[in-house]
């Protein structure tokens, strides 16, 4: 009796062969391109088995595979990499292959096009603005049923988490938990200010003033420029809240501020053009954001607003090189009152991921949110701690003590205003009211003209 | 020679034929279909009729991606096919310098797009190495990538610069192809330098211009990664042209069904210019024709 040959395996049919194994004494070139043709299939086959996010596999090492896409660049894509190595290295059945997927919109772009073509990551991470749109559409996930041991004893800061920003959500499921949250910060060159003897503004007066005197001129150029801010619709946020307005009322309704939020436009265009001691940064979204980094980092802007987020990055680059300073951070100013909106991302788990990805993801997130993983990722960037607990912690070790930077938007979350989440929000920030705000500050164009055409293209479906 | 069958010849299009439907037709129905609804590729597709158009109309999005769109292609066309054609005629002449300098130039048109747009980027900062030689003159140095009045000639200002060189290569071959005893009779008869050019190089080099024309204007019209690593549509959408305003709808504003119409929008206006370029071409060589005629 002859025993039936075993099978060769995708593996097997991968694996180099001696050319004897592979070639038959006879019809040697056909055997031998049919061998070809098969090892290629199954090379196909393996490649695509372990790129497809969506497919349920193991490691080399017999764990659970979950797939990550972050969109960080730089000093916080280093400390989430070290944080997914600490997760590894903790325990030994679950690994998170961490994809570095562009900045937030790219990685935004290729999310949904990953969820249409049902190849979604186990788990993301989205801006806040995005969140009820992806749920809206229903492609992700409730944690409270995919976390290990549920998501109640989750000691979440109630400002930085899902909790109260649904509008009309009081029974919407968790759809998602804070990784990186910050508020709009002011950065000023502290060894200037010291020479100077000026002092971070604290009214929309006093940041006129103190732009005017750290303002340089050298003929038609300008050397050094008072005050530096990305155009963007979350800055702008923050001056429609402390000019007493809202961008969205609490019933939804998108008003974009009324009055208040033509007298934070008119403020930006009065220091851009009446005043000309802000400079306008050039490029858009992100690449404007790293514009105001690199020039107050190059001493061409003395004073930003900027994210908590760029914190540590802010603080470790002015202390190189040749022009090195000390940075400070200081509370956005106060117009009628002070108002910061929260920002950054929250973690999401998209559906479709196999079972075994979405538990390893599960197990990380879960893992991610507790005090001493969330502390690290806050101390070691500059974004605010997502734990309540390890917002205590950091208290009683006398963390913010030691480091005054990093208290600023902790304090903050007491004035943070909260947008409620209606599934258009993302569509009104990035359609609607962006390029207007752009077009009113650098064209220039009346800030009230360009603000009722951004309502109502606002209210277009 | 005649096919042994009569469907001999549709089986020899056939591969292209299925390439060009699955690749191109295909495609293009279905954006035709989808520019007819609201779809964000999550959330199941609303008909919406013809509003996608009729939105892209009302809003002047159409017509001043049209504009940026043509003014960009028109300098970009214009610009790169006289440098090309100047670069040419003064460098097509033999010596090792010579062919230095051709290598120079066209070695611009292999470098990738994105390189190109970081070594520009550098150079249009307003503490680069143009507004420095600006100043040093005793002009104003610019931002000339952060003012909506001048971002969008620069960047058709940095296209120029990396096609040129393909402008010159296709002229130079044109060149080439010109009878040297036309010049020498030219010369016998007295022409000089601008008349051997306008009577003898110029006429004979209209079919390489009209060449130049179309697949630099192509090229122009599908210039994406220059605006998407320099400017990203800004600011203030005074660099969104066309390709760009397409991506932005559907990666980054969720509408597929407004990106769709562009596309469609997009691909008329292709055609169009596509059809007066042939036009163009065929009335280029009106004596090929004739001598074909005469056979």
């Amino acid at each position: 009796m002859t025993l039936p040959r075993p099978r060769p395996t995708p593996a097997d049919l991968a694996q180099p062969r001696p050319i004897s194994a592979v070639r038959p004494a006879r019809r040697a070139p056909s055997t031998s391109r049919r061998d070809a043709l098969r090892a290629l299939a199954a090379g196909i086959a393996t490649a695509l088995a372990a790129t497809g996010t969506g497919c349920a596999r193991r490691a080399a090492d017999g764990r659970r595979v979950g797939s990550l896409w972050f969109a960080y660049g730089g000093k916080n894509r280093e400390v989430l990499l070290g944080l997914v190595d600490r997760f590894h290295a903790a325990q030994s059945r679950y690994r998170i292959e961490p994809t570095y997927q562009g900045e937030y919109f790219e990685c935004l772009a290729k999310l949904r096009t990953a969820i249409a073509a049902r190849s979604a990551p186990a788990l993301t991470h989205v801006v806040g603005e995005v969140v009820p749109y992806l749920a809206e559409a229903g492609v992700l996930e409730p944690l409270s049923r995919i976390l290990p041991g549920g998501a109640e004893d989750l000691d979440i800061v109630p400002a930085l988490g899902q909790q109260g920003t649904f509008l009309h959500g009081a029974d919407r499921p968790l759809v998602c938990l804070p990784f990186n949250r910050s508020t709009p910060i002011a950065y000023y060159n502290r060894t200037l200010f010291q020479q100077m003897g000026l002092a971070p503004p604290t009214t929309w007066d006093a940041l006129r003033t103190t732009a005017q005197a750290l303002l340089v001129r050298r003929g038609a150029d300008t050397v050094r420029w008072g005050f530096g801010c990305p155009v963007d619709w979350w800055f702008w946020a923050a001056l429609v809240g402390q000019a007493g307005g809202n961008v969205v009322e609490p019933n939804g309704e998108v008003t974009l501020g009324g009055e208040a939020g033509v007298r934070a436009l008119r403020f930006w265009q009065t220091l851009v053009h009446e005043d000309r001691t802000m400079k306008p940064p050039p490029g858009r979204d992100y690449n404007a954001w790293q514009a105001v980094n690199t020039d107050f980092l190059a001493g061409k802007v003395a004073l930003i607003w900027t994210s908590t987020a760029f914190l540590r990055y802010l603080e470790d680059n002015a202390a190189k090189g040749s022009g090195a300073f000390e940075v400070g951070a200081a509370p956005l100013p106060r117009g009628v009152r002070a108002s910061v909106p929260t920002g950054g991302t929250l973690f999401v788990m998209p559906r479709g991921a196999a079972p075994d990805a979405q538990e390893a993801a599960a197990a990380f997130l879960r893992w991610m949110m507790e005090p001493e993983q969330a502390n690290h990722w806050a101390t070691q960037t500059g974004y605010l701690p997502v734990s309540r607990g390890g917002l205590d912690l950091l208290e009683r070790q006398g963390f913010y003590a030691a480091h005054p930077n990093d208290r600023v938007a902790v304090d903050q979350l007491a004035v943070a205003a909260a947008w409620p989440w209606s599934p258009a929000l993302f569509r009104v920030q990035r359609e609607a009211v962006q390029p207007r705000l752009e077009e009113a500050v650098l064209v220039p164009r009346d800030a009230e003209a360009a603000l009722d055409e951004a309502r109502r293209a606002a209210r277009e479906p | 020679m005649n096919p042994r069958h009569a469907w001999h010849p549709y089986a020899l299009l056939l591969p292209t034929a299925i390439f060009l439907g699955v690749f191109f037709l295909l495609p293009l129905a279905i954006a035709a279909k989808d520019s007819l609804y609201a779809w964000d590729l999550l959330t199941p597709p609303v008909w919406v009729g013809l509003d996608n158009y009729r939105a892209l109309f009302r809003s002047g999005e159409l017509v001043g991606t049209l504009a940026r769109t043509l003014g960009y292609s028109a300098v970009v066309v214009l610009l790169s096919g006289a440098l090309g054609l100047l670069l040419a005629v003064t460098l097509d002449r033999p010596g090792k310098v010579f062919a230095f300098v051709r290598g120079a130039v066209f070695s611009a048109y292999v470098v990738s797009w994105v390189a190109v747009a970081l070594l520009w980027m550098l150079i249009l900062d307003p503490d680069g190495i143009l507004s420095a030689a600006l100043r040093a003159i005793g002009l104003p140095g610019r931002a000339w990538l952060a003012d909506p009045a001048t971002a969008l000639w620069a960047l058709a200002g940095v296209s120029v610069w990396k096609i040129t060189g393909y402008a010159m290569v296709i002229f130079l071959a044109g060149l080439q192809d010109i009878p040297r005893s036309l010049y020498e009779a030219a010369a016998l008869d007295g022409a000089g330098p601008l008349r051997r050019f306008r009577h003898v190089t110029w006429p004979l080099l209209r079919p390489t211009v009209a060449f130049v024309t179309t697949t630099s204007l192509i090229l122009s019209f599908q210039a994406f990664d220059v605006v998407r690593v320099m400017t990203q549509g800004g600011p203030v959408r005074s660099t969104t042209i066309f390709v760009y305003a397409i991506y932005e709808h559907i990666f980054m504003n969720l509408r597929v069904g407004r990106a769709s119409a562009l596309c469609i929008v997009f691909f008329f206006l292709l055609l169009a210019l596509t059809a007066i370029q042939l036009r163009v071409m065929r009335g280029a060589a009106p004596r090929e024709h004739a001598r074909s005629r005469a056979r």
